[in-house]
């Protein structure tokens, strides 16, 4: 089934074109997008029930370009009547004198656009509509009971899922652009003490699609428990240099934190990335081949374009070991004189738009897992990341990971240690990786910061990989 | 709002908070030392959380739900949208508690000193003073985001509230530059609701003097066990385990087990004794009630359970409303006293946490003084990977104070035996 077009995107159409046409004859360059974004997050624990909006926004961002400049107006009341407004308000923003002495201000050309018509819908299987709240908490209960009964020492176990569905319209002079999108993300987190720490483990699952996520989601309570009880025994991570397997999770968080942040052209723009000095040459093993798309996987960060009115892209970052190129919006390659790659993203329509990754992953390649943990002498089996930090100037690395699984003689000894933080230079890891398993998964249960605000949904990941990591 | 309570009166709802919030911003961002874009964002946002009484199993519950009410909703729109969040709060099966009672009031202005003036005025002063340090060839303010907001709130409920007032605050974030002898970057925000142009030039030349050390700084501290000392913002991070292992909510769902009285820095402290307090940054709580400072923490002992209705009542202490910031009165020990060598001073990281549940803190190192062998050296990379269970006993604060938006207090703490990977 597709995914129905807002209502109320439909009803404002009219006054959109109205406003995009005012726009487009006062300034040299004009656009509009039109957002709203519904949902609804169910939520069960031991002691708490929750039933609360998702993901909530509805209105509007126009972006005018005079006499070189940029100016954005994000409102959320929009009648006919109140078009030369807006007006008036893009003008006196255009004019504000708001920069101190001495500094200037950067100049744009307008962008050159193809004439586009164009209407998408993603598609599920399971209408959320069709599940009434009750019955959602009932399937929740369950699962939350489950995972309690398991063990004595869970001291709680919670089971939520959230579904976010979206339409955008977006117009300017030469694009009519509209989409509807609907992903569902879901998780069990279970907890569990011993003297005065909480340990927790956490298994998450997501899709592009409705409801029928619930139902993937009911496996997954008994490995989180046993990983919560694992975790009560785990000790101080011993710091120093290991061979590791990664699971899909944490070579997620590698591509998107070590990597993926360092490609987003806006850096390049504000000299804040090492990456331009690498193009074409080698920052990984030639087994590593990267991709970021909203067209290149079928997750949460998918999308037909982006905020900016960019065609969504399958843009490959590494092919082979070697930098090829970045992703990018639509100012930042004005500037920088290249392609947009549909990375021009928004927190919402009362955001500005930064390059943002959106599905993020390596490649598989041709590795069982089993001949990968064998290969090695001493090493961990690191799963469960929790978060982690860009810096793309410097290349260094900090992932957060919940657990590392010690290997012994090509054997998992059931020794445990937590937390773990990885660190290093970028390349010098990326480089290290020395096999990869024959299966990608994505993850996209999180949202992604842009330093430390502008929350976008997103999700990445790839094949198990071994790689050489230093964990503290 | 009329139209939102007749909707409520229809449903039938009988207890409800309706929050409406006016945001206007203007935001400016600034690429190197031009000016690239301007915005602004002004918006309405109305949220009605409805609470539904029910039985369930014989015992008496307490379900609630929220649902956003848009500018331009018609009636019906607006109907709809209620009776959804009262049709979901059946389902929310927690036991009774009562809700709290709000206050009528006036309106309060914000007399913090960025009134009077437009939004455009006050965002050229604060831009005036954030550049005005970045004079400098070889280090420089590469970029920033400044976000200057006005907002009007007011808080309705069932429950006698009718308050609202009005509160800028200004806030942004900036990375500094320096490309000899290698080229790097710092990450920096600040936030403030009155104007303090004096103090964010000084944290501006803060900023700068360590990208300038930053770029120094080759080598890797050696993996170990360090006297780790901590600073600004990092040190309200570290205590944040305190205010979160102290909220009602963490307490009654036993992830945590402070209760009052207790001593919460365990019982050998050969350290100074903490005291905390919790500081108001709104006037009100969720519920239209007045909010206001609290002792948290008394010489190490719990003065105070803080957090929303609902575990309140659980746990039958007093709902305080939500906090975020905390004062700390500062020690006796000078930052030359508390930094005596050996010890590692940690000035950045990539992103430093602290993991309330476990006690755990830690993260990258971007940036760190090695104070040993009667030199400072500064170093970077590395992790610090440590337990706050582990070093409560033996935390050292300066006497020197750093004061931010969340966190008034000493401007460092050092704790002893902190592990660090890094090389080796």
């Amino acid at each position: 089934m597709k995914v129905r077009q807002s209502g109320f995107i439909a009803e404002k159409r009219p006054i959109l074109l109205k406003l995009r046409d005012a726009l487009c004859a006062e300034f040299s360059y004009a656009s509009v997008l039109a957002e709203d974004t519904v949902g609804r997050y169910y939520r069960v624990s031991r002691h708490s029930v929750s039933v609360e909006e998702g993901d909530n926004a509805r209105g509007f961002v126009v972006k005018a370009l005079d006499d070189g400049r940029y100016a954005e107006y994000s409102f959320n009341e929009l009648e006919e009547a109140s078009i030369p407004g807006i007006v008036d308000a893009v003008r006196a923003l255009l004019a504000a004198d708001v920069r101190p002495d001495g500094l200037g201000a950067n100049v744009y050309e307008p962008p050159a656009e193809e004439p586009t018509l164009f209407a998408g819908a993603t598609e599920y299987e399971q209408d959320p509509a069709s599940l009434d709240d009750g019955a959602v908490i009932d399937r929740l209960t369950a699962l939350r009971d489950k995972g309690l009964s398991m063990d004595e020492a869970v001291l709680d176990f919670v089971a939520q899922v959230t579904w976010n569905k979206y339409t955008k319209l977006f117009l300017s002079r030469d694009k009519d652009m509209t989409q509807s999108v609907l992903y569902t993300t879901g998780a069990v987190a279970a907890a569990a003490m011993r003297d005065q720490q909480v340990k927790q483990s956490y298994l998450p699952c997501s899709g592009l699609g409705g409801m029928e996520l619930l139902a993937k989601m009911e496996d997954n309570a008994a490995p989180c428990v046993r990983t919560a009880l694992d975790l009560l025994h785990s000790e101080p991570m011993i710091p120093g240099e290991y061979e590791c397997i990664c699971d899909p999770e944490t070579t997620g968080m590698i591509v998107h934190e070590a990597f993926g942040h360092g490609v987003e052209m806006d850096m390049f723009v504000k000299d804040r990335a090492q990456a331009p000095q690498y193009l074409d040459k080698y920052v990984a093993s030639p087994l590593v081949t990267m991709h970021d798309g909203a067209s290149s996987a079928r997750q949460t960060a998918t999308y037909f374009f982006d905020d900016e009115g960019t065609a969504a892209h399958d843009t490959v970052v590494i092919d082979k070991g070697v930098l090829k190129r970045g992703i990018s919006d639509l100012q930042s390659a004005l500037i920088l004189g290249t392609d947009p790659t549909g990375n021009g993203r928004r927190e919402s329509f009362a955001r500005k738009a930064y390059t943002r990754m959106t599905n993020t992953w390596f490649e598989p390649g041709q590795d069982k897992l089993e001949d990968m943990i064998g290969s090695i002498k001493y090493g961990m089996y690191l799963e469960c990341p929790s978060s982690g930090m860009e810096d793309p100037k410097n290349w260094g690395i900090q992932c957060m990971v919940n657990i590392a699984r010690e290997i012994k003689d090509g054997k998992l000894t059931g020794r445990i240690f937590s937390p773990v933080v990885l660190t290093g230079y970028v390349p010098d890891l990326l480089k290290s990786i020395s096999a990869m398993s024959d299966g990608t998964e994505l993850s996209g249960t999180g949202y992604c910061g842009k330093g430390h605000k502008e929350w976008v949904k997103v999700s990445d990941g790839g094949p198990y990989i071994k790689a050489r990591i230093r964990l503290g | 709002m009329e139209k939102i309570v007749a909707a409520l009166n229809a449903l039938g709802v009988e207890q409800y908070v309706i929050t409406e919030k006016h945001t206007d911003s203007l935001e400016a961002f600034y690429v190197k030392k031009n000016l690239d874009l301007t915005r602004r964002a002004d918006t309405t946002v109305r949220t009605v959380r409805v609470f539904r009484p029910f039985e369930k199993d014989g015992e008496r519950m307490l379900g609630n739900s929220e649902a956003t009410i848009r500018p331009g909703m018609s009636e019906e729109e607006i109907r709809t949208a209620l009776a959804g969040a009262w049709y979901a709060a059946q389902f929310v099966a927690n036991p009774w508690y009562p809700l709290p009672k709000g206050v009528q009031a006036p309106p309060k202005a914000d007399t913090g000193g960025f009134g009077g003036k437009s939004l455009a005025e006050n965002m050229k002063a604060v831009a005036q003073a954030l550049f005005a340090e970045d004079t400098a060839q070889d280090v420089f303010l590469n970029s920033a985001e400044i976000f200057m907001r006005r907002t009007e709130n007011r808080i309705v409920s069932s429950e006698n509230a009718d308050v609202s007032w009005e509160q800028y605050e200004v806030w942004g974030e900036y990375v500094c530059q320096c490309k000899a002898p290698q080229d790097v970057e710092t990450y920096h925000q600040f936030c403030c609701r009155e104007p303090s142009p004096e103090a964010l030039r000084a944290e501006v030349r803060h900023a700068l003097a360590m990208t300038k050390a930053r770029a120094q700084a080759v080598t890797v501290p050696k993996t170990g066990t360090y006297a780790l000392v901590l600073d600004r913002e990092q040190v309200g991070t570290l205590l944040s385990y305190y205010v979160d292992r102290s909220n009602s909510g963490m307490i009654y769902q036993k992830y945590s087990s402070f209760q009052l009285g207790d001593g919460v820095q365990g019982e050998d402290i050969a350290g100074d004794r903490l005291t905390m307090g919790l500081k108001a940054t709104e006037p009100y709580t969720d519920f239209g009630a007045p909010m206001v400072d609290r002792p948290l923490v008394e010489n190490g002992v719990l003065k105070t359970i803080h957090g929303g209705a609902r575990f309140g009542h659980y746990l039958g202490v007093e709902p305080t409303g939500n906090y975020r910031a905390v004062t700390v009165p500062v020690g006796d020990t000078s930052m030359d006293e508390l930094t005596k060598e050996p010890c590692l001073h940690a000035v950045s990281f990539s992103d430093f946490q602290m993991d309330a549940l476990s006690g755990h803190f830690g993260g990258e190192i971007r940036l760190a003084f090695l104070h040993e062998n009667g030199t400072v050296t500064p170093v970077t990379g590395g992790s610090v990977n440590g337990s706050i269970l582990d070093g409560q006993g033996h935390m050292t604060f300066s006497k020197e104070r750093f004061h931010s938006r969340d966190y008034d207090g000493p401007l460092a703490v050092r704790v002893e035996g902190v592990n660090v990977a890094g090389e080796g």
